[in-house]
């Protein structure tokens, strides 16, 4: 074997245990004719120790009881969503009786599996086709926000309100319905002064009790979001990720406030 | 059943350190290992008897922690993250981070889910290639390469890391 000639990838080789016992002396002959080979293996090794080192403490920690209590057959509760989110949002904003009863009552059509993530496409569609038209974004205006949401809220089956989001600094702009998956949902524009735009779009459908963020794999604007039974809300906008979410909160607890339930 | 258990038992601080690893927050690791003991305990008969659980459970493991990186890169990391903010902020994976042990933890999770499942089996845990590859259900040839890459992309990140800091301290 000592016509063997070595490539960088033996150095993975060599570092991971993996070259045949009979091959390392000529091995290390090579690395000592190779000193940019040699450099890399020194680094590859220090990167290699410096892993280790870093999650070894995490072998001598206690093992945790909610582990340990899986093992044995009990299941542990998670740090599971605040309360207020596992309210059922979706039985309060949708109005009695109506085309959201049905909905509910047939787990919504058009939904299945990842409907949060569907929802949360369609939401920044309607966000980067309207929240952009500079002159025409929306149907209603703002300036009567109870006709506004009187309008939405009959055709959505939803018992919306706009939320008032100026103490983030935005104003209500207007809203217009824009399509959802396989229903109608409701998109409510704000302004801040320097001009950004965001979007709270209200749907009804979706199964899974869900929430979180989403992004477009070619980035865009962010979608904060919230799925209940029979109910989906998700604002969108291009803002710092921490200040989109505190008035995405915000515009949440307003909508189940303004369905008559008092956030905890 | 009460010696199967024993046996799973014992693989946590092994199982612990590899989610760790992977993931970097504390509560993100323990929650990816407890579904996987949760699992692992629906489907005990696939547990072939007289061996250690060892490479039944991290292969278990390996295939919530693919499931987990693909919804993850489809919503965004803060996905994974409650939205409140007093508890969005992640738990160092390591007390007293120094920097340089920081910047490594940071390097590892930029590098791809596969890479760095690859490199972490290897280099942390210290399975052979054919474990390795057994366990992540891959041909020996993907997992050298996963391994080769891996490790050429974090030591890249890593220089990269020290070029930004030069030119910090000779701006200032």
């Amino acid at each position: 074997m000592n016509g063997r000639s070595f490539t960088d990838r033996d150095i993975h080789l060599a570092l991971d245990g993996e070259l045949p016992e009979d091959e390392r002396t000529a091995y290390q002959a090579w690395l000592e004719a190779n000193p940019d080979m040699k450099a890399r293996s020194q680094r590859f090794a220090a990167d290699n120790a410096a892993l280790r080192g870093l999650f070894s403490g995490v072998l001598d920690e206690p093992v945790p009881a909610r582990l340990a209590a899986a093992v044995n057959g009990d299941t542990p509760k998670r740090k599971g969503m605040p309360p207020w989110w596992r309210m059922s949002a979706a039985a309060a904003l949708l109005i009695a009786g109506g085309l959201g009863g049905y909905l509910v009552g047939t787990g919504g059509f058009g939904f299945g599996p990842d409907s949060d993530d569907r929802m949360a496409e369609l939401a920044i569609a309607a966000h980067q086709t309207f929240a952009a038209d500079k002159n025409r974004p929306v149907e209603v205006d703002g300036s009567d926000p109870a006709y506004l949401t009187g309008w939405l809220s009959k055709r959505t089956g939803l018992n919306l309100v706009a939320p008032d989001l100026t103490g983030n600094g935005f104003q209500l702009l207007g809203g217009r319905l824009v399509p959802a998956a396989g229903s109608t949902a409701a998109l409510m524009l704000y302004a801040d002064e320097q001009g950004n735009r965001i979007s709270v779009y209200v749907t009804t459908g979706g199964i899974d009790a869900t929430k979180g963020t989403y992004v477009l794999a070619d980035g865009g604007p962010e979608a904060v979001y919230w799925q209940e039974q029979g109910y989906g809300c998700a604002v969108v906008g291009t803002l710092p990720p921490d200040e989109l979410r505190v008035v995405a909160r915000d515009a949440y607890k307003q909508l189940l406030a303004g369905a008559g339930l008092a956030r905890s | 059943m009460e010696e199967k258990k024993a046996a799973i038992l014992q693989e946590i601080p092994r199982l612990r350190r590899y989610a760790r690893a992977l993931l970097r927050d504390r509560e993100s690791a323990d929650d990816l290992v407890q579904d996987c003991l949760e699992r692992a305990l629906t489907r005990m008969e696939n547990w072939r008897t007289g061996e250690s659980p060892r490479r039944w459970l991290f292969t278990i493991m390996h295939h919530l922690f693919i499931d987990q990186m693909r919804k993850v890169k489809r919503r965004g990391e803060a996905a994974i993250l409650p939205l409140d903010a007093g508890e969005a902020l992640a738990t160092p994976a390591i007390q007293a981070e120094s920097v340089a042990s920081r910047e490594i933890v940071d390097a590892l999770q930029q590098i791809s889910p596969d890479r760095r499942a690859a490199l972490v089996m290897v280099a942390i845990e210290g399975f052979s290639y054919a474990e390795a590859a057994t366990m992540l259900g891959v041909p020996a040839g993907t997992l050298m390469s996963r391994i080769a890459r891996g490790r050429e992309e974090l030591r890249a990140l890593l220089d990269d890391q020290a070029r930004r800091r030069t030119i910090r301290i000779v701006e200032k």
